[in-house]
């Protein structure tokens, strides 16, 4: 693994621990708040009579423990969630070639990099209707993660990223556009060289665009740019819909 | 019930599910008045509204971060105590916080109850501390005052 693989997946890892943080603190706490309730539920109920304002208490603690148990059902679900993109980016069958569902890589990624967009970036999708694509999904979902990160990473304080998709004859695009910073015209032919960078050493990005576009040549497509600075940037990926046989494996 | 006066603690955090664990603890295990809301604006309109002794506040947040949220608390009501809980520990933004909005406290999600309910009983003693000596100061002043327009009052009537 590359020093900038290394630091995009810490960067990773330490926004979906605080997402876990979150719903994990509900859950700790809501655990305690229903062991206190069935503490003093038992207390009530230890007497042989219960009176007028211990049947109130009662039923302020049930509506309490009610309440508890709705909100770890969200916690559980958010965590659930999260844990099934990071297995769904990462699943070892998604290492071979299959039809796939684009749409669902891309909410994949999403998903795990809602740390690093919320609250800042608006995330506008503008779904066309795909065909299942003949792909090697972890690869693709590779390149999603890229591409959505350094939208993310070009555009300073709020803004907005756009994920287009459609399908053109026998192939299909995805687009992604954002309205940071842009590219000036003498990088724009530089940017898909190895070793590239505007960012410093400090935010890995991952694979780079070098090895985002050698995963989608070897799948038969290509990636295109257009850029104006100041205003963002929109990189397209084509793929094509089914992989002829005896296309390159990597 | 506990012995607590009713302080009122505000708590905002865009996550409900994060509002509601901590005002069904605090409503069970203590005798605080909760308001509890999801965005800082409305968070800032309670602020202007009500008395408030402590405010807990989420650092990640839609329209502003705790910080920002925390130093506009503090412009407004300097007394209350305030307390930032945080989805993961970070030195940068804690001195951040205590630097520009005078924070009490800094506290880690997933938080523990006991440790929550001790800071904030110190939050509301602190609070309660701050409002006497305001007031005492207060008195101070006003009694000062009166002293002064006496000794005007007897220059004026003897020399």
């Amino acid at each position: 693994m590359s020093e900038a693989e290394r630091s995009s997946l810490q960067m990773l890892m330490a926004g979906l621990a605080h997402e876990v943080n979150t719903p994990l603190g509900a859950i700790r706490s809501n655990r305690d708040v229903l062991q206190r309730a069935v503490n003093r539920l038992s207390d009530i109920l230890a007497d042989e009579v219960v009176d007028e304002t211990e049947i109130d208490q009662i039923r302020d603690l049930v509506k309490t423990i009610g309440e508890v148990i709705d909100v770890d059902q969200v916690a559980v679900d958010v965590i659930s969630g999260l844990v099934a993109s990071v297995r769904d980016c990462w699943r070892t069958d998604l290492a071979t070639l299959r039809p796939v569902d684009l749409h669902e890589g891309l909410e994949s990624t999403l998903l795990l990099l809602r740390h690093e967009l919320k609250h800042r970036i608006e995330v506008v999708r503008e779904y066309g209707e795909l065909p299942v694509v003949e792909c090697y999904p972890s690869q693709v979902n590779q390149v999603f993660m890229n591409l959505i990160l350094n939208a993310s990473q070009a555009i300073s304080g709020p803004g907005t990223i756009t994920i287009r998709t459609y399908r053109r004859d026998d192939r299909v695009a995805v687009e992604i556009s954002d309205t940071g910073a842009g590219i000036a015209p003498e990088d724009l032919e530089r940017i898909f060289d190895a070793g590239f960078t505007t960012k410093g050493t400090k935010s890995g990005m991952g694979l780079g665009l070098r090895i985002c576009r050698e995963i989608i040549e070897s799948h038969g497509g290509g990636i295109e740019v257009e850029s104006t600075v100041g205003k963002g940037s929109t990189f397209r990926i084509l793929l094509p819909i089914e992989q002829r046989a005896g296309a390159s494996r990597t | 019930m506990s012995e607590e006066q009713k302080a009122t603690i505000l708590i905002v955090d865009d996550e409900e599910m994060v509002t509601t664990a901590l005002r069904s603890f605090l409503q069970l295990a203590t005798s605080y008045r909760i308001l509890t809301y999801t965005t800082p604006r409305e968070a800032l309109q309670a602020v202007d509204d009500e008395f408030i002794d402590v405010v807990i506040a989420d650092f990640l947040m839609p329209e502003m971060d705790g910080i920002a949220f925390l130093k506009a608390v503090r412009e407004r009501r300097p007394e209350a105590t305030r307390i930032l809980l945080t989805g993961y520990a970070d030195k940068e933004n804690a001195i951040r916080a205590i630097n520009e909005a005078g924070l009490y406290y800094y506290l880690e999600k997933p938080w523990d109850n006991d440790h929550l309910q001790v800071v904030i009983r110190n939050g509301v003693e602190r609070a309660a501390l701050f409002r006497e000596i305001e007031i005492k100061a207060g008195e101070l002043e006003s009694a000062h005052d009166d002293l002064a327009g006496l000794r005007k009052r007897l220059i004026q009537a003897f020399v």
